[in-house]
This record gives C-alpha cells, structure tokens and sequence, in this order.
C-alpha cells in the first residue's frame, strides 16, 4: 500500500523566480526504504520539507500539486497535525536540540506534551522509544553535552516517539564524524528492518546500496532516474552531472575500457562487488 | 615558511591534556593531512600553527617567530586559518568587501588588496557574485566565500579545517582543485579531515593523531596501508585502499589511477589486451 | 565535571517544594516592598531577616553567600557614583574639588544601592530553588501562552552556547588579522566583524530550530500535558494570599503616608 504520494508536485519558495521542485511524481510503499540523492541545489531537502509539510505550511511560496500521506492530504491538515505523519530529522544535530528541556528524557517527552498525550502513556512511549534506538543510558545527561551522533540519536528518538507513519531524514550523517555516523545508521538500519518506512537523502552509495530498496536522483529540481540501488547508483548519467558516485564504481568503469572489468558483470557499488569483479577478470 | 613544533605539549583550562609531547615539523611547500578521531587533538594542534593556542609546554616556531612572542594578527600574515563553519566569519554586505577584510588588516596597499581579491575570487569561482550578500548564497558559495576570504590573505601556509564536511561531490571537487592551485603556487598546506577519500587522493603527507600524541607521519602511502593502527584512532582506510588490498595489490593505491596502474602491473594481468 | 546546566541547586527543602508561581511571587513582593515601601530601612531588613533565612531554610546558604559576594562590587559602585554625584544635599561631610559627599546623598545611595541588592538578591534565591522547566511547565498548564515560556527557557540555555559561539568568532576573525588592540573607535569598529556572524550565523539556527521543535508538535492547539507533575498545595495558596496583602499593604501605606 502506498503510504506516500506525490502527485504533479512543483514549488518555489517566496520571493523567488525558479521553481526548486519541478512536476515531481512519486509513491512510496508502506515499509520501502527510498533513498534520494542529487548534488546541491537539486531540490533534496525541499522534498524532504514538502513530504513532513514545512512545504507550504512553514515556508510559505507557491505550492502546486498534492502531498498524501495515509490518504490524507497535506492541504487539509496544519502543520502539528502533520508532524504525526511525517517525521523529520536533519542534517545538525545541535539545531534539533529544542534548549527547553534539561534532560535527554525530558526532551524525548517534548513532542509528547506538546501533542497532550496523558502521562502514562508518555513514560511508556519515551521508554519504549529509546530502548529501540539504544540511548537508554543517555537518559539523565544534558542534551548539549552530548557528542554530535548521540545528539542525533535523540534527535532521532525525539521524532519516532510521535509515532510518525514516515520518517524523513535529510542527511542525518554528513556533519558527523566517523564514529558518529556509523552509530546513526546503525539505527536507522534497525528501524528500517522493523518495518518503518524511511525516506533518506544521503551522499554515501555503499550505504544506500546496502539499505536502500528504491532509489531516486533528483537533478534541478526533477526526478532525473529512478529505480533500484544498482540501476541508479552505476548509470552514467550520474558522473557527467556531478553527482558523486562510489569510487568502485569509477574505478571499474575506468577499468572496463582498458579489458580490466569484465564485460558482462554489472558495475560495482561496493567493496565487495569490486573485489569480485576485478578477481573474476584475472584469467 | 618551515613549521617548527618541538615537544608540545597543551592542556586546556578544565584540565583535559589535549597533546601529550609532539614534535614535527611541516617545510615550505608540503601537502598535509591531519587525521585521527575526535578528541584526538587534530584542532589543538593546529590552532598552535597561528598563535590561537599557546603552549602549555614546548614551543612553536612558524619561519623565525615564536608562537608565544608573537601576536596572532602578526601570525595571521603568515598563515591562513579556514574555520569549518562560514557562517562564524562572514559579516559583510557584499562577497567583496568580506574577501578584502582579511588583506586589508594585514595592511596591503589598496591595489594590491584589489588584486589578491580578484585573485581569490576567481579561484574560487565567485567572481559573478561579488556583490552579493554572502547570507544570501547558499551554503555552498558560503563555503567558498570562507575559502576566499582566506586565500586573499595570501599566507605561505593555509589550514583548512574540515573543509568537505556537508559538501557535495562538485564542491569537494572544486575545494580540491583550489588546494591543487595553492600548492601549485607553492604554499604549504595543511588540512584537518574525517573524509579519508578525499584526504588519500590530495595530500601526500598524513598525519594521525590519537590521544594527543602522533601515532603515524609519513608519506600517504606508507599512512593507509597501515590499517590496524589506523583503526585505534577510528580512521578507515580509502575506499580504493581497501580495494587494492583485498586483490593483493603490492603497493598503496589513493586513487583510481594508481589503483588501474597498479592492478595492470599484476603478474596475471600482464598480457591483458588494453593500453 | 559537573554539569552545571543552570542556577538551580537541587535539594530537599521546604522552598524547593513551594509551587513555582508561589516562588515568583514571593520574588516579586520583597522587590516591590523594597522600592515602594515608604519605611527607609525595608530593604535592608528583608535582605537580613527574609532573603537570607530563607536561603539557609532552602540549603542553599552557601551558593547563595557566594553569588550575592559577586554582587557587592556592583553595587558598591552604584553606591559610591550615586553618593558622589547626585545633585543636591547640604550637610556637607567630606569635600575635595568638585566632588562633595553630603548626608542627604549618603543616604540616597543607601537606599538605592540596598534596593538594587534586595532585587537582585531575592532573583538569586529564586532561580536557586526553582527548576526553570518546572517554572515553565507551571506557567503553561496556567494558560501562559507556550511561546513564551519557551523563549525564556530557551535563552537560558542558549547563552552558554552563545559564548561559545562568540569565541569561536572571535578566533576566526583574529585568524583574518583583526585588531584587538588599538584606539577606542578602532575597536567599536571591530565589534561590527563579531557581532554580524554571531546575530547572522544564529538565525539560520533559529530558523532551523523553529521547524525543530515545530516537527514536535510545538504549535499544536491541543492542551499541554506535563512529564513532571507539579504540586500546589493550600500551603503555597496561603502564601500567594498573604504575598498579595502585603503588596497591597505596601502601596496603601505609600499613598497614606504622602
């Protein structure tokens, strides 16, 4: 069932001449993990905006087109209500820190008393919440003195304790360091394989490849490929517009030219792909 | 313009020991990279290199001053500090007026600011958009704003502080080709990053940092193939790194040319049709 | 390291337990009592006799000696500039110059300096004893429009991380050779290269942090609800009723007396 639908969607923010998203067609199955990519300025995180509902009823401008989720459209309902549908996580953790609350469990419980939900059921919700994402013992610390991937875990969990039908990631990774990200899609990983359906704008190919059911790559504003990992993530289209592409995936097609990737194998997107190609071509 | 740390050693006020005794030197010209995890003391060390950080032991020399006799508006002349973050140094109502701000405080006649200006906007590719509000480009152009509000100041030695972090694959690449510009021109520079990839295919000498002290120096190659100590200061190594070594290639490969150079040279593979 | 998030001081103490509102309350009558009572020696006497039993009572004797100690230069200068300068007064007890000090201006800097260090003194006690989540939270469950608590409970939290930010400035400009030295003017002017990132640089994360808590249901109309219930006992009501007399009482006698 398609949890998520985007029909004929084109947006441009107040006070602009272009139009950042163009025609954008787009349903995302209950459960699918869809990722995004597109170089800066391609549309990724107005997608993300119009999806969670930021686009129109935070930022204004002219928005065309229709925005379902569960049936419901965004038009008919205002910004809170929609926050329960889709919930958004993005790219610094500190700016996600709501400054109101003094603990990380206090903060979690933010959103819950917000919406009113009755004290019980919020205990239960923000137990629940950070057992699923691991942060339990960050419980009783201060969300500022955390490091940049445990904030973005609470971040994280402070969304999915609204119960959203979607969760909305716009680069959740690219301001942290190694360690950081591996904790954070370590996670999303988790929640991904419990059912949640995950839209994620990311950089990173092995990854995507690794998580991602269904890709799409947004260009100047317009869905410019679409389907799954392999299809998209090695399509030539990719390198000749700046997209960054998985450097096994350069390599081998730098290879293949020059007889040292063999002709019939797809070409790699991880490591493990690239070590079993370029083996395979040693006669 | 040579670099001299001897056996350095800095403590910051709470009491945390942030580098344990290092003692390196980087010369006139060199490419380098600093690597290590989080708390390792990459941003200590370098915030030693233009006066921001005092020793709490141990000296620094940049060309013939002393770190702790000189001011770092002296050192600012010297060496070029890029902040990770453009939005803590942008201020002014044009790209122009914020790329003349640095040269202009480092007391340069007007025409020569007019021109290391222009200089640094080109190579940046802001040449269009000098008199645009930097607050009203997109964090992108921000980014090279910063860059160029740097390069103007035209120091012998340039740090770049986590330089490709949020950027995209076309600005990684046009930060590379300004790095490629600057060497070429011979300045030194030196650079903090996690991005591995873009660390092994624009720098030839890496630094690894763990726990304040070093842990490895030396040539790129001889730094990433050593894969287990690099693993203790939580750094993996290049994507084509890893590559090159499950195949069994015998040397270090940072990029996919030297990866292709190398994977032809294979026992097996001579013979091959191709080039 | 101790985390030291805020003023408040965690303890078990009978005015720790007093409803938020009682304690804003009570704040607010000693100030007025202070500034507004015509009896000259008000303030004084409730710094003696109320403000401070009421920090030893609370268990927060100490925290509250050593902040109100960082008071005292403050308000020494108040005091001496208010002595030295106020137009006026006759009974000359010391003259050099230009410069006199009189009985009557002694007197008024008296009452000054004292007011200013009963206000300050009693917010001191105040936010040592009251958590500002509880305070906020208290505030909206009484129908204060939720915004506004959370400006106030964010700018608390926010100025740590806005001195740090501002450090962070002042390094990179140092870094483009900025001059900390030098005239006066030269360094009114350099205040404009800290100032711009650090207002500019802090609304893209406020804007940033709007659609944060907004993505949490912050503008949601529905009745708020509280992680932490906080009590109201006929106690604290007894004591916002006897805070309300003697507010009333100190105007009335004001009026009557003048």
């Amino acid at each position: 069932m398609a949890v998520l639908k985007l029909h004929n969607i084109t947006y441009q923010y107040p006070l602009t001449e272009t139009p950042v998203l163009k025609n954008i067609n787009l349903e995302v199955q209950e459960g699918e993990f869809l990722a995004v990519i597109g170089p800066n300025g391609a549309g990724k995180s107005t997608l993300c905006y119009t999806i969670s509902g930021f686009v129109p009823h935070f930022y204004k401008g002219e928005l065309n087109g229709t925005v379902e989720i569960a049936g419901v459209e965004t038009h008919e309902s205002s910004l809170s209500q929609w926050v329960v549908n889709a919930g958004l996580v993005f790219q610094n953790p500190f700016n996600q820190i709501s400054g109101a609350k003094y603990t990380v469990y206090e903060e979690i419980a933010f959103g819950l008393e917000n919406t009113g939900v009755p004290r019980e059921e919020m205990r239960e919700r923000v137990d629940r919440a950070m057992a699923l994402t691991g942060i339990t013992d960050l419980s009783e610390r201060s969300p500022y003195s955390l490091s940049g991937g445990q904030q973005q875990r609470v971040a994280l969990t402070s969304i999915l304790v609204m119960e959203p039908k979607i969760l909305v990631l716009d680069e959740p990774t690219s301001q942290m360091d190694p360690i950081g990200s591996r904790e954070v899609l370590k996670v999303i990983k988790t929640l991904s394989e419990r059912g949640m359906t995950v839209v994620m704008v990311e950089h990173k190919m092995e990854w995507i490849a690794s998580f991602a059911d269904r890709v799409i790559a947004l260009y100047e504003g317009e869905i410019l490929l679409e389907g799954t990992p392999e299809e998209v993530l090695t399509s030539p289209e990719l390198a000749i517009r700046g997209f960054g592409i998985s450097r096994y995936t350069q390599v081998a097609r730098q290879a293949g030219p020059l007889g040292l990737w063999p002709p019939d194998q797809r070409l790699p997107i991880t490591l493990d792909e690239a070590v079993d190609g370029f083996s395979r071509s040693q006669p | 313009m040579k670099i001299e740390v001897s056996n350095l050693f800095f403590s910051y006020p709470g009491g945390v020991d942030a580098l344990q005794g290092i003692s390196l030197s980087i010369l006139k010209g060199e490419k380098v990279a600093v690597i290590g995890q989080n708390g390792a003391g990459k941003t200590t060390l370098v915030k030693h290199f233009n006066g921001l950080l005092l020793p709490t032991q141990g000296s620094v020399r940049v060309g013939d001053l002393d770190t702790t006799k000189t001011t770092v508006a002296k050192l600012a002349a010297r060496v070029g500090y890029v902040f990770q973050n453009p939005d803590d140094q942008l201020f002014c109502k044009n790209v122009e007026d914020e790329v003349s701000y640095g040269p202009r405080n480092l007391g340069y006649p007007a025409e020569q600011v007019a021109a290391l200006v222009d200089d640094a906007l080109s190579l940046t590719e802001l040449a269009d958009k000098n008199e645009t509000n930097p607050y009203d480009l997109s964090a992108t152009w921000r980014k090279m704003v910063a860059l160029a509000s740097v390069i103007s100041m035209d120091t012998p030695v340039i740090i770049f502080d986590e330089p490709t972090t949020g950027q995209d694959a076309v600005n990684v690449a046009r930060i590379a080709n300004v790095i490629r510009e600057l060497h070429a021109r011979g300045k030194t520079v030196i650079t903090i990053t996690h991005d591995i990839d873009f660390c092994a295919e624009n720098f030839e000498r890496i630094i690894a940092l763990s726990q304040g002290k070093v842990l490895l120096d030396g040539h790129a190659r001889e730094v990433l193939g050593q894969e287990e100590i690099l693993a203790t200061t939580y750094v993996d190594p290049p994507q084509l790194t890893r590559l090159g070594k499950r195949l069994g290639l015998p040397v270090v490969v940072r990029n996919p040319d030297e990866f292709l150079e190398a994977y032809q040279k294979l026992p097996t593979n001579l013979g091959d049709p191709g080039e | 390291m101790r985390e030291r998030l805020s003023f408040y001081i965690p303890r078990q103490s009978p005015v720790h337990r007093l409803n938020p509102l009682t304690k804003i309350l009570i704040t607010f009558t000693i100030i007025i009592m202070a500034f507004f009572s015509p009896w000259y020696w008000t303030a004084p006497l409730l710094i003696v006799f109320v403000i401070f039993p009421m920090s030893v009572i609370a268990k927060v004797g100490r925290e509250f000696l050593f902040a109100a100690a960082r008071l005292l230069p403050v308000v020494g200068f108040i005091f001496v500039m208010q002595a030295l300068f106020l137009p006026g007064g006759r009974t000359i007890l010391w003259q050099f110059g230009f410069l006199k000090v009189t009985l009557e201006n002694l007197m008024a800097a008296f009452l000054v300096a004292m007011r200013i260090f009963t206000m300050v003194s009693s917010f001191i006690l105040f936010l040592l004893t009251t958590h500002p989540s509880e305070l906020m939270s208290d505030l909206t469950r009484r129908k204060l429009p939720s915004t506004f608590s959370y400006v106030i409970i964010s700018t608390l939290q926010i100025i740590p991380q806005m001195q740090a930010k501002a450090n962070t400035i002042i390094s990179a400009q140092r870094s483009r050779g900025m001059d900390t030295q030098g005239s006066f003017t030269k360094r009114i002017g350099a205040l404009f290269p800290l100032v711009g990132p650090l207002v500019f640089g802090s609304l893209v994360e406020v804007e940033e942090r709007a659609i944060a808590i907004e993505a949490r249901g912050f503008s949601s109309t529905l009745p708020k609800t509280s992680l932490h219930e906080i009590p109201d006992t006929r106690l604290d009501r007894s004591i916002r009723w006897l805070m309300l007399i003697l507010i009333l009482g100190t105007f009335a006698s004001k009026l009557w007396l003048s």
